[in-house]
């Protein structure tokens, strides 16, 4: 693993903590946050058909999503 | 009266406590998509092709569906994925009379087709504990030589204070390959069969009012056929190709990072994510997509998207070989190589009352030098491709 490597996992790791002094944000103040643009994935069938595509072009694949069977890609 | 207030309270409490991209549509009753995609790959250049002639490759069409819908406190959806696939993928790798490698494609054009059903359902439950969810997906994915079977579950819980949400779940995939293609060779199997198990974990914090971000780790094993049945690789010491062959187990780790950032003087949403990925074939690779979501006047929204991707080769991998190596691996495959790739995206959409229709077309082009790191042979099969899309959602 590379020195940048290990340097972007270590703020990965960090950042948690940095949370936890942050003031927390009160319901009324969500407003931004529950916008649909706001999502992890706003639009869920393109993002899917997009992760299908890399899956089957690219050697690197995993990520927090549920689902997906393997495919015969060539 | 109090009572049906406090309730209420309760209900938009959990609401607002939600972090995005849980709940159901907009608590629509009933929602339907569509997608259709054109999928089109550039031809092999002249200058790749062992043949001296520009070839062409794949083009793909893809029709996706969706239901979805809330009956009491249960989210379920049904996808189903309809494609058709034609034309000439990468066969083996010759080298020219300057070592120079060049791509043999193979002959004749192929027409499959694949046929993706899948199920999910989704509920809090909160009679349980308060704040934790659960979800669930079952699918089934047929082609002319494969067959997948697969299914997760997803838990996810936000405690009272709602700074932190913690997801973990897994995924598991059951595949059968009867290749069609050359089956009479002795080079190729009759069948054979693989299993992918995927473990991950996460959490989000809200940072701000406008700012969210996602750590999580996921674990991934594959054992069984990994190998490609319809690829060949050449060995020079003997003029002669050779079966592909790869280790039969793959476990991968990836950390993936996402960040959420609204901008409310521009009134548009920045997305970044990346995605750090290390396998036991020694592959290491980053991902970077960075997207902005910009929603304009009368209902319109803009969503241009950059996409960096970058993988290091697998230990056994070569354009071409010598000779047979000691542990019998051959794969000349592309995706194992060294390459990285760029790709841009434009998305536009519109809301017609219950109606949203959208366009977007992709460009996506892999290069050894968009790699990180010094690649020393690029492999002639790397993929360029241009993909149409169009969509409609009616909410009901």
């Amino acid at each position: 693993m590379s020195k940048a490597t290990r340097r972007a996992l270590l703020c990965l790791l960090v950042l948690p903590l940095a949370a936890c002094s942050l003031q927390p944000v009160q319901p009324w103040q969500r407003g931004n946050l529950a916008k649909p643009e706001m999502a992890w994935e706003p639009d869920p069938l393109v993002a899917g058909y997009r992760r299908h595509v890399q899956f089957s072009k690219e050697a690197a694949t995993g990520g927090p999503v549920l689902g997906g069977g393997g495919c015969g890609c060539n | 009266m109090a009572n049906k207030t406090s309730a209420a309270l309760a209900a938009l409490t959990q609401a607002a406590l939600a972090i995005p991209g849980i709940a159901a549509a907009d608590g629509a009753t009933v929602q339907t998509d569509y997608l259709y995609s054109h999928y089109d790959e550039a031809k092999l250049a002249a200058g790749h092709s062992a043949s001296g002639e520009s070839e062409s490759r794949y083009q793909i069409d893809s029709h996706l569906f969706r239901l979805s819908t809330a009956l009491d406190d249960n989210n379920l959806g049904l996808d189903l994925t309809y494609e058709t696939l034609s034309g000439a993928s990468p066969w083996f790798i010759l080298p020219d009379a300057n070592g120079k490698p060049v791509q043999v494609m193979s002959g004749a054009s192929i027409k499959e087709q694949r046929i993706d059903v899948q199920g999910s359902w989704n509920r809090p439950l909160s009679s349980l504990l308060d704040g934790l969810d659960a979800s669930a997906t079952l699918g089934y994915s047929s082609e002319d030589d494969y067959r997948a079977l697969s299914g997760g579950a997803e838990l996810g819980y936000t405690p009272a204070t709602g700074a932190l949400t913690y997801t973990g779940g897994f995924s598991y995939s059951s595949d059968e390959i009867e290749p069609t293609r050359g089956a009479s060779s002795p080079n190729v199997i009759a069948s054979a069969d693989k299993r992918t198990l995927s473990l991950y974990g996460g959490v989000a914090w809200v940072l701000g009012p406008d700012t969210v971000l996602q750590g999580s780790l996921s674990y991934l094993n594959n054992d069984g056929y990994l190998s490609d049945p319809y690829k060949l690789a050449y060995l020079t010491d003997s003029a002669g190709t050779t079966a592909d062959e790869r280790p039969d187990g793959r476990i991968a780790w990836a950390l993936t990072g996402r960040l959420r950032q609204f901008v409310p003087q521009l009134d548009g949403a920045l997305h970044l994510d990346y995605r750090w990925y290390h396998d036991d074939w020694k592959i290491e690779s980053h991902t970077v997509d960075l997207a902005w979501y910009q929603t304009l006047p009368g209902d319109w929204q803009l969503t241009p998207s950059l996409r960096w991707y970058s993988q290091s080769q697998a230990f056994f991998y070569a354009p071409y070989y010598g000779s047979e190596r000691n542990d019998g691996f051959a794969s000349s495959d592309y995706r194992l190589s060294p390459f990285g790739a760029l790709s841009g995206r434009l998305a536009l959409s519109k809301r017609f009352g219950g109606w949203l229709l959208g366009a977007g077309v992709e460009h996506y082009q892999a290069k050894a030098s968009y790699a990180l790191g010094e690649v020393e042979l690029e492999n002639p099969g790397l993929v360029k491709f241009t993909s149409f899309d169009i969509r409609a959602s009616w909410r009901f």
